[in-house]
């Protein structure tokens, strides 16, 4: 009974300390990606609140906090307000399979402390699933909004979401069968053993699998070079043209909890998680874990600052006509490598 | 999908075929865009600091706000022959003429008013032109926003002071700066003795 009770009061704790990172994590990434966009572009970006800018976002909290919640006289007031907690939640529910570390002991007590919540034996499935729900919060915002240039972003969005997973589920075969596991953790542990364990580098096909699966999780992310579902020159915004405040808050939330998803997934997946590349660097592996995401959350920004965006059939082509094909030959590759 | 531009390739010759597909496979053009961008990313910014940091220095050819002159022994050049008044396009320039024989001039007719209206000055600078005796100069004041009109009309006392950029100090540099905002109004503070940099350099 004893030993349950505490069980329950840490994972009671780590549920706490993931959802407050969770939540104020996309405060530092708004501020980095405004400052990446500046840099490119050859401009300083945000530099008047704070020093470098660095409080711009707490203004921008404060700012969204402050506007009026508009909500359409002819929206569907139901569903307007359930859209964003509805993309939110699931970006949030993924985070109870993804380990950020394997474990540690605590001082004195002597007790090992697992840095994942959960070590599902089905993790990944349960990943793509949680996450694919994200897209009916996007479908419903675009429906219920009754604006032409909403409901088409959800349309988009659909398309393209529904699209991509399939790729990003291939893409998620490849590396249970690099792996031999389901698990997140063992997934990890299959890659232990610096640079050239990692699935990355299982050549030839690990390099395939990798760029299929980030291609795949750009689209899934609706980032640039795939963020038709909110294109601004077309569409105005997208889904959420008709959000304002905080309901407007919580799509970017979730939009970027959702990018910080796909690094980890990426980074979990194919480099090896907090496996140390070399072997020699003292480095805890927490560390290394927050410095690859870190890595990949920079190369998104790079990317949407690099790249424009691909038109509609373009980006139906690229995911049915090339991903999904070359998926298909990479299980083929990869399951006679295995053998 | 007959149009669309990634399936439609005209292969001219096997080789430029097999080129094409290796780029496309190795992402070339991708690797390439990704590192002009990050090419930007790591370079300075070109952005002026002004007010806050950094401000320009002109050029000495620059046309600014007006000065009087005075020769080296302090006396006012100006002879208030009015040639100036009839040399400026937007007559923005009095000029009251007044007999003075205590050696304030370099002769005995000074100006009694001399005052310019910088709202109408188109700052060509004609006046400087036409002055025999180079008391008016446009000078390298640019910092003439203000709430109220009445303050764009510079009389002879505040065109006398001397500059704010020390003479001996050549244009097109950038020295540090502060900014700063009382209830009088604002104010740009220019450290000259810090320089930043040449303008044009920066430029690249």
């Amino acid at each position: 009974m004893f030993e349950t009770t505490v069980e329950v009061i840490i994972i009671c704790i780590k549920v706490g300390v993931a959802g407050m990172v969770l939540f104020s994590l996309p405060i530092p990434l708004t501020w980095v990606e405004r400052k990446v966009a500046g840099h490119i572009q050859v401009r300083l970006g945000p530099f008047r609140v704070g020093p470098h800018g660095i409080l711009q976002p707490v203004a921008d909290m404060v700012k969204m906090l402050l506007k009026e919640d508009v909500i359409p006289t002819k929206a569907d007031k139901w569903l307007f307000m359930l859209a964003p907690i509805m993309t939110m939640v699931p970006a949030f529910a993924v985070f109870v399979a993804i380990p950020v570390g394997d474990k540690f002991t605590l001082p004195f007590i002597g007790k090992d402390i697992t840095l994942y919540m959960s070590d599902m034996n089905v993790a990944v499935v349960y990943i793509l699933a949680v996450s694919g729900l994200s897209i009916y919060g996007i479908i419903f915002g675009g429906w219920a909004s009754n604006s032409k240039y909403a409901v088409m972003g959800g349309l988009r969005s659909a398309a393209q979401m529904i699209s991509y997973e399939v790729a990003m589920s291939f893409a998620a075969v490849g590396v249970v069968m690099l792996s031999n596991s389901l698990s997140l953790v063992e997934i990890v542990k299959s890659q232990s053993g610096g640079l050239f364990h990692w699935n990355f580098l299982y050549l030839p096909v690990g390099p395939v699998w990798f760029m299929i699966f980030f291609i795949a999780g750009l689209a899934e992310v609706n980032r640039i070079p795939f963020d038709l579902p909110e294109d601004e020159g077309s569409l105005a915004a997208g889904y959420h043209v008709e959000y304002s405040g905080m309901r407007f808050a919580f799509f970017m939330l979730a939009e970027y909890i959702a990018m910080v998803t796909i690094s980890v997934l990426a980074v979990i997946f194919f480099l090896g998680g907090w496996d140390d590349p070399t072997g020699v660097i003292p480095l805890p592996p927490i560390l290394w874990f927050v410095g690859k995401v870190a890595a990949f959350i920079y190369l998104f920004m790079w990317i949407r600052f690099t790249l424009p965006r691909y038109r509609y059939d373009q980006l139906m082509t690229i995911g049915w006509k090339i991903l999904i094909p070359v998926s298909l030959v990479c299980v083929l590759v990869t399951g006679l490598m295995r053998i | 999908m007959r149009d669309s531009r990634i399936e439609t390739v005209k292969v001219k010759s096997l080789e430029s075929g097999v080129r094409w597909i290796l780029k496309r496979t190795f992402f070339v053009d991708f690797i390439k865009g990704l590192m002009v961008t990050l090419g930007y990313n790591l370079s300075k910014g070109v952005t002026l600091r002004y007010p806050d940091e950094e401000k320009w220095i002109p050029y000495r050819r620059f046309r600014g706000v007006h000065t009087l002159n005075r020769d080296l022994d302090g006396r006012e050049l100006c002879v208030a022959c009015e040639l100036c008044v009839k040399a400026c396009p937007t007559r923005c320039i009095t000029v009251v003429p007044m007999e003075d024989s205590t050696g304030k001039g370099i002769s005995d007719r000074v100006a009694g008013v001399w005052k310019v209206d910088l709202v109408r000055c188109l700052f060509c600078g004609y006046c400087e032109d036409a002055c025999p005796t180079t008391a008016v100069r446009l000078g390298r004041g640019y910092e003439r926003a203000c709430f109220d009109l009445s303050s764009a009309v510079l009389d002879k006392e505040k065109l006398l002071l001397p500059e704010e950029v020390p003479p001996d100090l050549d244009g097109g540099v950038i020295v540090a700066a502060s900014f700063e905002r009382t209830g009088a109004g604002m104010k740009v503070n220019a450290d000259f003795t810090k320089l930043k940099g040449d303008w044009l350099k920066m430029q690249g």
